[in-house]
């Protein structure tokens, strides 16, 4: 019940604030979709709550790889920023937004069948299933959105009970490798790594696998930069870090630091955000929506939507808590784990902590299949809550 | 295990979360609360402009740490649109010298992006900038601003290796941003050019700047990194002195080939490339156009020709390397042309009998015709290909050419599976027909013997430094380097060799072969060859329109060769 009511007030603050944005871009339907977007999601959001949970674990392989060809066919037919969308007529559908729900399915299901039954190396298989939806992700090119794909990917590993030391060991050819541009930062690296083992009490040959292949990963990064020609460093450079205009983005930042500061305690007041009408922000109803909000309800308004927030996220995780099915209990956490990063990630760029990526403040975000999206995964959690209830 | 873990995940995941969520309530605290009204006074009164401050181009210096384009300072003015008053329009086109239309156009055009600055004018001196710097307090939202400009020290010597720069049209780059157009300059252009710093300035209602923006720090400019290219400077210019003192279009390239740096690269005639730093007027782009001999195109590697008597290098390895013919085969004489069905294949003298060496030393067209026959035309391809000719060798040189080997597969799209027949292999034999080669190729193709197949692909650029032989070993044969090499040697000190006499005075022993590429017109000159002492190098020289082989092409490359070796002495 406490879910429902977060959910809803999330719900209303999002209408509300992209009707706010939407009032200063002139002609604009904004809202208008907005809308047609939530009746879509309120129904995607009572399919999610009858849907079978045990059917849906047995499709959401079948469900995985179709998001995956849809993630291919938009490398190949992508439009608008960054080739991310796939325009079908009014439609605009944003493939990675759904991975992320198929993800979710995916990663549950085979952690969930590892409990039953499981298989030497099922991990391994786990992590090779989710790479193709990362990669064509990253390759569109969203390194953001990947990252927060792993990111949900490995809190579902903890909630499954592997330990952060597992996923550290899990994850250590790429710190490895990050590593390995500074010693100091290698060698703390390294005393984590003997650290862990120690603990987890591995056998000799367990040992020579991760010391001595993480060592070489570290001494074969550095030797593969320079292999490489100047030109194709910048390359991989300017793929790593997409959002390096320094124009565009600084001046994002900046404005939307002066909007959120602005807000002071308790806003200039709904619709009235005197930098939002300033037209400074050519995302202010995706990526810097928050900011609007931030102007106009001041630091009150801010705790207000954060709390709500966390209520939600605090909620689902008792609900993935108390489920006894496992395949319910790891979709409802990889749901909160969603939540989670979202939140802190859009949220942190708009006070200029994180950096600039497309991800978008789940609910408040104009965008279609992000809000149908959240609102069917949440359909899920209610589904999965009162599942445990009648049990 | 899933029930044991489940207490320890949920509060691992609650307690993650908590942390995170307070980072954030204290960022906004700072933000609303504790800096509430200076960002609230901020966005009320004043506001805050980003000003793009360019990085300097990094430096591209040749193997000996000769600096050859670097960055000097010039002036630009800039406007910020949303802050010009477009009242003083006449004013400021008057006082920086540009047409009020033209001025107005410019803001107009930038105003979609109202806070960006937008370039008035760039590259002004201080005498240029003066008349407006006395005004620039009373007109809001004209600013002055220093900006490196790129300055090359040799524009000429390496027009054609660096290229220039202009400015940048792409819709990322800030306005000014000056970008590669062409060369090392286009190519390696994400590395020369740095990334530019921004300054963030609080401007109060008539663009004066109040204070440095608090929230977020400035970023200052990166530099470019440095190029340091594998060209010897002073034997570049040596080779283009030498080249212009032939009156004829041309082209120079020597290579170390035991380590692969090219060493001079240049193609003659040259143009200055700093007219382009400046912005270059319609006259001076006219009349680089109009010039029949067309100084943007680079002789070097992206024009091709037949290679023509110096691919018997290649020609007499392939034969020897397959066992066709050996060092003792002599076939029918010369009789100055062979007949084959109804064309006469001419030689340009008649030489009888000769081995290969001697043909390779007189440059004996029949004998390569009849020797030829013996092997097949996708054979003596393939080789042409170990030997470096049809593709690019450096990834640097954006015009690089490939030129073109004719196989069997070419000729029959080309002309049809019965369009053509032997005369084509006999013409390609020779280095004539449908190849096609840039003289760094006829160099390249010479360093695969110079180097008995070890020479590492080219580089122009000095930075890594493993890198492996191209020419594949399974076809390095002792016998034919031996032999090839013989010939080589044989051209310059036999008395009938064609470029006898001409390094009579060389106090080194020097390896050639020349060759004369029939054209319309008189024909171009080519000359290859490499010495061992005291350097190790290859070179070929090519004259357009320069006659006969050796007697053009054979001293220049002489004399080049000649005051590098006295100088590296």
């Amino acid at each position: 019940m406490i879910l429902l009511i977060a959910l809803l007030m999330l719900f209303l603050i999002g209408l509300a604030t992209v009707y706010s944005a939407s009032t200063v871009i002139p002609e604009s339907d904004l809202f208008r979709k907005q809308i047609m977007w939530s009746i879509f999601g309120l129904i995607a959001f009572f399919v999610g709550t009858m849907i079978s949970l045990r059917r849906l674990e047995e499709i959401s392989p079948l469900v995985y790889f179709l998001i995956c060809l849809l993630l291919l066919l938009t490398l190949f037919i992508g439009r608008g920023p960054a080739n991310r969308w796939i325009i079908i007529g009014p439609i605009h559908l944003q493939p990675s937004e759904l991975a992320k729900a198929g993800l979710i399915l995916v990663t549950a299901w085979w952690l969930a069948s590892q409990k039953v039954k499981p298989r030497k190396f099922g991990e391994a298989l786990i992590f090779l299933t989710v790479i193709p939806a990362v990669v064509l992700t990253a390759m569109q090119p969203d390194l953001g959105t990947a990252v927060s794909m792993l990111l949900i990917v490995l809190a579902m590993f903890v909630w499954a009970g592997y330990g952060i030391g597992w996923i550290i060991l899990l994850v250590s050819p790429i710190m490895a490798a990050v590593s390995s541009l500074n010693i100091l930062l290698w060698l703390s690296f390294m005393l984590i790594l003997i650290a862990i083992l120690y603990r987890r009490k591995y056998r000799i040959p367990m040992w020579i696998a991760f010391i001595g292949g993480n060592s070489i990963v570290a001494a074969l990064t550095p030797m593969a930069w320079k292999m490489l020609e100047p030109y194709q460093q910048s390359r991989l450079i300017t793929f790593l870090n997409p959002a390096k205009d320094p124009h565009g983005s600084g001046w994002n930042i900046i404005q939307s630091e002066v909007a959120v500061g602005s807000g002071g305690l308790s806003g200039q007041g709904y619709l009235h955000g005197a930098q939002k009408e300033l037209a400074f922000l050519p995302a202010r109803h995706t990526d810097f929506v928050f900011s609007v909000w931030a102007e106009e309800t001041g630091f009150i308004g801010c705790l207000i939507l954060l709390t709500a927030f966390y209520i939600l996220f605090w909620r689902t995780i008792i609900a993935a808590r108390k489920s006894n099915n496992p395949f319910n209990s790891l979709v409802t956490a990889g749901i909160g784990a969603y939540i989670g990063i979202h939140v802190f990630v859009n949220v942190g760029m708009t006070l200029g902590i994180m950096p600039v990526t497309g991800l978008p403040l789940p609910f408040i975000s104009y965008g279609g299949s992000q809000l149908v999206t959240v609102l069917f995964l949440f359909g899920l959690v209610l589904n999965a809550g009162m599942y445990w209830r009648e049990v | 295990m899933f029930r044991e873990r489940k207490q320890w995940s949920f509060l691992s995941f609650m307690l993650t979360t908590f942390v995170l969520l307070m980072i954030l309530i204290v960022r906004l605290f700072y933000l609303q609360i504790s800096s509430g009204d200076y960002y609230r006074g901020l966005s009320s009164q004043n506001h805050i402009r980003v000003v793009t401050k360019p990085a300097p181009r990094g430096l591209i210096s040749d193997r000996n740490g000769v600096v050859l384009a670097d960055s000097r300072p010039s002036f630009i003015v800039t406007a910020v649109p949303s802050e010009f008053d477009s009242s003083n329009t006449g004013l400021v086109a008057t006082l920086i010298d540009i047409p009020e239309e033209t001025l107005s156009r410019i803001i107009s055009e930038a105003s979609s992006v109202p806070h960006r600055p937008v370039v008035l004018r760039a590259s002004l001196s201080v005498e240029d900038v003066s008349p407006i710097a006395e005004y620039i307090y009373r007109i809001p939202g004209v600013l002055i601003d220093v900006a490196p400009l790129r300055r090359y020290h040799r524009p000429e010597d390496f027009c054609h290796i660096i290229g220039y720069v202009g400015l940048s049209d792409d819709p990322e780059s800030y306005r000014g941003e000056i970008t590669g157009r062409t060369g090392i300059e286009l190519s390696l252009n994400d590395i020369l050019r740095g990334s530019p710093g921004l300054h963030r300035e609080v401007v109060d209602a008539m663009g004066r700047v109040v204070e440095e923006y608090r929230g977020t720090d400035s970023e200052e400019p990166v530099p470019g990194k440095n190029v340091v290219l594998t060209i010897d400077a002073e034997l570049q210019r040596t080779a283009l002195e030498h080249l212009e003192k032939t009156g004829l279009p041309g082209a120079v390239v020597i290579i170390d080939y035991v380590n692969g740096d090219i060493l001079c690269a240049t193609s003659s005639p040259a143009f200055d490339s700093n007219m382009f730093s400046t912005g270059i007027s319609q006259d001076e782009w006219d009349t680089l156009l109009q010039n029949p001999e067309n100084p943007l195109y680079c002789r070097a590697w992206t024009a091709t020709y037949p290679p023509a008597s110096t691919f018997k290098i290649v020609s007499a390895y392939c034969l020897i390397a397959e066992g066709l013919i050996n060092e003792n085969t002599m076939p029918a004489p010369c009789y100055g042309s062979l007949t084959l069905g109804d064309t006469d294949f001419g030689c340009w003298t008649a030489h009888g009998r000769l081995n290969v060496i001697q043909a390779m030393a007189r440059s004996c067209d029949v004998f390569f015709y009849r020797t030829s026959q013996l092997g097949s035309l996708d054979e003596l391809a393939e080789y042409a290909g170990f030997f470096g000719l049809g593709s690019r060798y450096t990834e640097v040189l954006t015009d690089e050419s490939s030129g073109l080997i004719p196989d069997s597969d070419y000729l029959n799209s080309t002309y049809g599976s019965d369009g053509w027949g032997l005369g084509n292999l006999l013409n390609i034999s020779i280095g004539q027909g449908e190849l096609l080669a840039t003289p760094l190729q006829m160099a390249i193709m010479t360093g695969v013997i110079s180097s008995r197949g070890l020479m590492p692909k080219p580089r122009l650029i000095l930075q890594r430094e493993v890198r492996e032989p191209f020419f594949p070993a399974q076809v390095c044969d002792d016998t034919a380097f031996d032999i090839v090499t013989e010939g080589m040697l044989q051209t310059v000190i036999s008395r009938r060799g064609t470029l006898y006499g001409v390094f009579s005075d060389f106090p080194w022993d020097f390896w050639g072969k020349t060759g004369t590429a029939e054209c319309t017109g008189e024909n171009h000159a080519i000359v290859i060859g490499f010495t061992r002492e005291p350097e190790p190098v290859v070179i070929c020289v090519f004259i357009e329109h320069g006659g006969h082989g050796g007697s053009i092409a054979g001293p220049v490359a002489r004399d080049i060769l000649l005051s590098y070796f006295e100088r590296s002495d």
